[in-house]
């Protein structure tokens, strides 16, 4: 488990034609999680969500402001599971896992997560030969297998069918419950930010902290459940909120 | 490493009547292609050239066979191709390093463009002369022009490849911590491999002919030589003898050792293209 911290945040994308604005992808950010917890971040396409896993993975650097993860004082491990597979085409399943990992017993801990998510007999394919699901799969076993203290994870059920990504909701909460992870979830479906978080942050466009609401249900939680709905539907009419909120801002910045 | 076996287990599991169908097509096509060339000799031989201008394929594979049992094949290959290996050597020692630097840094790439595009154009022909002129005889010349004609390509294809570095890979090798030498290793070298391969490839199809010619100008030994030795002495069965052993050698070698080679390195592309 370890402590995220984020302070002021803003990232700016500089304009790359001459005469076009610069981005900012975020605007002010400034939010801390820790310990035992399952955050959300949810908000519409291109408010932001894959830019700050990005800063806060090392990946990009902030604009201002910062962005702090500890461990009892010393540098967090990390896994990320991003948008895509990113696995390396040119190696098999066991050599992807292998090349994130270290230490003692290496390829039993890649045999393990590998089946967690399924894939035991996988090990000697290459990415090619897989699914594309199946390869999301591998990605999530990579990040598991490197057991981090702060897990990011980047709308990693989007890409699948509905039946495999029920499934792998199911199992994320079972290993988050007993794995004891600190997770920074992005996501842009509701309902799965609901099943699975203790908390939801909502995004606004332009990168703006919109709304931070916990969610205080007991875990295991099924999408069916009554109480699970019923908080769908709360953080839906928050949702729709910003959304006329926005549309507001931008009428209004039209007119003038 | 495991790599050798899953290769074989993964062509196992493809359908056999698939595989077998496509090499059965192959072997049909080369048999055709090479059938229908001897046939279109055989009868220019016959009825426009005459016998004496241009032997039928028959003399020619009765002097091809005395070449090789004579020894005489040997004799004359090995310094060809040991020619040909060092000056390719060269031509890797050199190319990997500017195309290296070509693909990493704007000032680099600038640097050498215009000059491997130069270097690329010339005239094979060129080379050779400005070899032999520069170098002489000896050994020096035939390696020189192999190198500087095949260089700019290995070259450019690094740079190349370079560019088409998957970011996001690096991205991924980057959040979770990998060493720089790690991530050349399993991510830069990767990438680029198939482009090199390809500048070799097609680098290896231009420096044999311009090896054959510098050694065709100057040399006392290798093919080239006894290409032009066997002119010199009005024996075109003798001349065309050579030159065909040298083609079919060079094809073998293009088909069995650099096309095995590449289907092996690049098994991992393969596989979803069968
Ligand atoms: N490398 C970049 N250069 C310039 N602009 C960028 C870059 N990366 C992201 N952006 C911009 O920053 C904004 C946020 O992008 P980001 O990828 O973080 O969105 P997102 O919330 O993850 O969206 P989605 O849900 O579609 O994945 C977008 O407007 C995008 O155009
Ligand atoms: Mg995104």
């Amino acid at each position: 488990m370890a402590t995220l911290r984020v302070e002021h945040l803003n990232k700016t994308f500089p304009a790359i034609e001459r005469g076009s604005d610069a981005t900012t992808a975020i605007d002010d950010l400034s939010f801390e999680i820790g310990g035992h917890v399952f955050v959300s971040v949810v908000g519409p396409s291109g408010c932001g969500k894959s830019t700050l896993l990005n800063i806060v993975s090392g990946i990009e650097t902030a604009t201002h402001g910062s962005v702090s993860v500890s461990e009892d004082g010393s540098p967090a491990r990390l896994g990320y599971v991003f948008q895509e597979p990113r696995l390396l085409p040119w190696r098999t399943v066991m050599q992807n896992m292998l090349y994130v990992l270290e230490g003692e017993d290496v390829p039993d801990r890649a045999r393990d997560y590998l089946r967690m998510v399924g894939l035991d007999d996988a090990g000697g394919k290459f990415p090619a030969q897989l699914s594309g699901g199946m390869q999301q799969r591998v990605g999530i076993a990579r990040a598991f297998a490197v057991e981090p203290d702060l897990l990011l994870m980047d709308e990693p059920f989007s890409h699948l069918d509905a039946i495999t990504a029920r499934s792998l909701r199911e199992q994320l909460q079972g290993i988050w419950t007993e794995a004891k992870k600190t997770v920074l979830f992005v996501t842009h479906d509701i309902a799965e930010a609901v099943q699975l978080s203790n908390r939801v942050l909502i995004l606004a466009p332009g990168g703006r902290l919109f709304a931070d609401l916990p969610i205080e249900l007991p875990y295991p939680r099924k999408a069916s459940d009554t109480e699970v709905a019923m908080a769908q539907a709360e953080l839906l009419r928050r949702f729709e909120e910003m959304q006329e909120e926005t549309d507001a801002a931008r009428a209004t910045d039209v007119a003038s | 490493m495991s790599s050798v076996p899953v290769a074989r287990a993964s062509r196992g599991g493809r359908p056999p009547s698939l595989v077998t169908r496509r090499r059965v097509r192959g072997i049909a096509g080369l048999v055709i292609g090479v059938g229908g060339f001897l046939l279109v000799w055989t009868l220019l031989s016959a009825l426009i050239f005459g016998p004496f201008t241009l032997p039928p394929p028959s003399r020619i594979g009765s002097v091809m066979w005395e070449i090789v049992r004579s020894g005489q094949f040997i004799h004359h290959f090995v310094p060809t191709i040991l020619r040909l290996a060092y000056g390719f050597g060269l031509a890797l020692l050199i190319g990997f390093p500017v195309g290296y630097l070509m693909g990493t840094s704007r000032w680099w790439r600038a640097f050498f463009h215009d000059m491997t595009i130069v270097a690329g154009s010339i005239p094979g022909i060129t080379y050779a002369v400005l070899a032999l002129v520069v170098f002489g005889i000896k050994i020096l010349g035939p390696i020189l022009s192999v190198g500087l004609v095949s260089m700019p390509y290995v070259a450019i294809n690094v740079a190349e490849g370079l560019d088409s570095v998957d970011h996001r890979l690096v991205q991924m090798s980057d959040a979770y911590g990998r060493r720089r030498a790690s991530i050349v290793r399993n991510v830069l070298i990767p990438s680029v491999a198939p482009f090199a391969f390809a500048g070799v490839r097609l680098s290896f199809a231009l420096a044999w002919k311009v090896e054959q010619l510098t050694e065709v100008f100057g040399s006392s030994s290798g093919v080239g030589f006894q290409i032009r030795h066997e002119f010199e002495d009005f024996s075109i069965p003798g001349m065309l003898a050579w030159v065909l052993l040298f083609v079919i050698f060079m094809i073998l070698v293009e088909r069995f050792v650099l096309a095995k080679l590449e289907r092996y390195l690049f098994r991992w592309r393969l596989e979803d293209r069968p």
